[in-house]
């Protein structure tokens, strides 16, 4: 594999056809303005939305005594999920010898990175104070899974940067000589991120070893982040988190929301960017056989997340569930587990829906599925708290979000974008010089026509 | 059929008015009377009961604002539990029902007496009658005392019953005594209620791991189990009769609720050695970032030579 000096037959070859596909799209083109402009304005107006929330605190939004934690905490706990499909792609699949991720990792880590960033972001939204943040450094108690939530979402999205950082560095260097007509700071930054890389065999050895350290540090932090975020709910005494399975219960759902955004991902950049020679039908073939898997296996975890509590139905319990599955939230919650988890597994198992296309779509509705199923587990079950809540106005004890609160969760997704858009665009996409060097090549000279 | 579902129906509409059904105490407690006059002193001590025993349930008086349970816990402040007498009150603090819990071990009958003296306060028109001091028969115009004293010899509690009046003083004999000591929460009994012998006197024993203050004194009230007949008599008196426990603060010791430079060790130990490891390894990644770049460095400047 990579490290030899000694290249297959036809590389350099190979190398060209492919830096050149490859690096055609890191330019600004008027599309790139253009997008970048609109998530510019709609991220300004959205933050106006957060300037209010500072000036007048968190009475603008919903949260009361009695739901106080809403959309903000459902949103970073999707966030959270999302962001560990990194770890799935790269070292899971990775290092168990699945070729085919190669050209999906980087655009995986994007996301891992894009989400993880985002994710330490959104809980400031939710603190009424957010210049008290330091005081969770300073005066942080190691007994409480806030500063564990802290320190992991810190860790993770540190490694998940070095991930991706560290196989762009070749590219890097083979990119810099090739940009003609870029401006000449994107260049200059490909002079210094690439840090003297010279493709010396010695390089790659050290690049190897160090990918190798990573990509086993990052299966434990990965689990960390996503057990640490459940121990959030699960060590607070509330009917429907008082569960002993929260933390794979979160983990497996993580793997659902990642790989359906990889999945989306991977469509918008084979298209917009031309890579359908690269991201081929195989690949969205494998991939959508993972979802179909992981999907099954979250599938399991909530059979027994609501069997379990359902047998027994204690009688806290018994309310949170009659009002998941015939109460108000019902219409939330078959909606979630039918159209985001049961009929996409249904679908996938068919070779024809496992065409980029259907993909999409299904992909599509897998993540807002997600999402709202965070929703679902966050809100719902601070309604019936152990120890009713006295004394507080009758529209105090129903959470609905506001405007405000929707607009600045609006303004965490556009970031994302925004990350996305900056590392996807302004740098190369897929690996050049892990393609160039599959000696297969066989995907790469055939024409695709999709 | 239709008639068995008639009946059935029948019975379901009746549940809830037979759980609902009205709380009747017995007709020799309804006319209990408070043996003390009410007055702002009573009022005062009461309301301070009612915010620490009844408010959690029963909210303030006059707002309404009670728990939202089944069956209600209503404002005492409402007709509804005004129009009890007295003793009907009394009663049903003493011996609660359902989720209302009993007083009875929680408040001395006094206690009981200042609560109601309070929740009379909302009601103009109450006009409170007095018992009429007690005369027993067997003393009459006399003033029943009770003495306690310890005996650390055979850790006794020594109980002496009197009936002084101007002339004389004469023990109260045959009358049934018990012993409370006070908790953080309520009067706690010590041993079996005793008979009072000839010289008035009854014997309690005191269990040996009775926990007083850091001195090993201990609260103890004596009462007449009949205050019907004797009174509310009592006498509350300090004794050396518990052992002496320094209490140790709750935040003394590591623990999960402790500040962090008291966390439990295993605990700093978990998070310490995960960010050390962790960032041990990212450490290790970035210097070898830096090994790239020399041995970039060093190549391209053998190669300019």
């Amino acid at each position: 594999m990579s490290g030899s000096q000694i290249k297959s037959e036809g590389y350099s070859e190979r190398l060209e056809t492919v830096s050149s596909d490859i690096l055609r799209n890191v330019r600004f083109n008027k599309g790139f303005i253009l997008w970048m402009g609109f998530l510019i304005l709609a991220l300004a107006a959205c933050l106006f939305a957060y300037y209010i929330q500072l000036r007048k605190g968190l009475g603008v939004t919903g949260l009361r005594d009695v739901t106080s934690w809403g959309m903000y905490i459902a949103n970073f706990v999707f966030f959270v999920a999302t962001s560990l499909v990194g770890m799935l792609i790269s070292s899971v699949l990775g290092l168990s010898g699945a070729q085919w991720v190669k050209p999906i990792a980087r655009i995986a880590e994007i996301i891992a990175v894009a989400f993880a960033a985002v994710a330490g972001l959104v809980i400031i939204s939710d603190m009424g104070r957010p210049d008290r943040l330091p005081y969770v450094f300073l005066f942080g108690r190691v007994q409480s899974p806030i500063l564990w939530d802290v320190t992991v979402v810190t860790t993770y999205f540190f490694v998940s940067l070095l991930l991706w950082f560290l196989p762009v560095i070749p590219d890097l260097a083979i990119a810099k000589t090739r940009l003609n007509g870029r401006p000449g700071i994107l260049i200059k930054v490909y002079e210094l991120l690439s840090l003297k890389w010279i493709h010396h065999p010695k390089q790659y050895e050290i690049l190897r070893q160090a990918m190798r350290v990573l990509l086993i540090l990052i299966v434990p932090l990965a689990f960390a982040i996503h057990t640490v975020t459940s121990w959030l709910f699960a060590v607070t005494p509330r009917p429907g988190w008082d569960s002993s399975i929260f933390g794979p219960y979160f983990i497996s759902g993580a793997f659902v929301s990642g790989t359906a955004a990889v999945i989306i991902a991977m469509y918008f950049f084979r298209v917009s960017y031309k890579l359908q020679k690269y991201l081929t039908e195989d690949h969205f073939e494998k991939i959508g056989r993972v979802l179909v898997l992981v999907s099954i296996v979250y599938l399991y975890f909530n059979l027994n997340e609501f069997m379990v509590p359902g047998y027994k139905l204690k009688s806290l319990d018994a309310i949170h569930l009659k009002e998941l599955f015939a109460g108000e939230y019902a219409p939330l919650f078959w909606g979630v587990q039918l159209l985001g988890l049961v009929i996409p597994v249904i679908l996938l198992l068919f070779r024809r829906f496992r065409k980029p296309f259907p993909m999409l779509i299904i992909s599509i509705a897998v993540l807002a599925a997600a999402w709202l199923k965070r929703y679902i587990i966050v809100v719902p079950p601070q309604g019936h708290p152990f120890l009713p809540v006295q004394h507080v106005p009758v529209e105090w004890v129903i959470y609905k979000p506001t405007l405000i609160e929707t607009a600045v969760t609006f303004a965490s997704i556009i970031l994302v974008l925004i990350i996305v858009t900056v590392l996807s665009k302004l740098f190369p996409i897929l690996p050049i010089w892990e393609l160039a060097e599959d000696e297969s090549g066989s995907d790469i000279d055939k024409t695709d026509n999709n | 059929m239709r008639r068995y579902f008639f009946g059935l129906l029948l019975i379901q509409l009746l549940i809830p008015t037979l759980s609902a059904q009205e709380w009747i105490v017995p007709a020799d407690k309804k006319g209990k009377l408070s043996t003390f006059p009410f007055n702002d002193e009573t009022r005062k001590a009461g309301e301070k009961l009612y915010s620490i025993n009844c408010m959690s349930c029963h909210g303030t008086p006059g707002k309404a604002n009670y728990l939202p349970l089944v069956p209600p816990p209503g404002d005492p402040a409402t007709e509804k539990i005004q129009k009890n007498n007295d003793g009907e009150i009394f009663y049903k603090v003493s011996v609660g029902r359902g989720q209302m819990p009993s007083f009875r071990s929680v408040l001395t009958s006094n206690e009981i007496w200042n609560v109601v003296s309070f929740l009379r306060s909302f009601n103009t028109a109450y006009k409170q009658q007095v018992m009429p001091v007690i005369t027993s028969s067997a003393y009459p115009g006399a003033v029943i005392g009770l003495l306690v004293s310890f005996n650390p010899a055979d850790s006794t509690i020594i109980l002496k019953a009197s009936a002084t009046s101007e002339k004389s003083s004469v023990p109260v004999a045959d009358a049934e005594v018990k012993l409370l000591v006070k908790r953080t929460f309520g009067m706690l009994p010590v041993d079996e209620p005793q008979t009072t012998d000839k010289e008035g006197l009854a014997t309690f024993r005191v269990p040996a791991d009775l926990k007083g203050d850091t001195a090993g004194m201990v609260l103890v009230s004596a009462r007449f189990t009949d205050e019907d007949v004797f009174g509310s008599a009592g006498k509350d008196t300090l004794l050396n009769a518990g052992q002496k426990v320094t209490p140790v603060s709750l935040v003394a010791q590591r623990a999960m609720w402790n500040n962090v430079r008291k966390a439990p060790v295993w605990i700093i130990l978990a998070y310490g050695l995960g960010v050390l490891i962790a960032w041990g390894f990212i450490l290790l990644v970035l210097m070898k970032l830096r090994d790239i770049y020399l041995v970039g460095e060093i190549v391209s400047s053998d190669k300019k030579e």
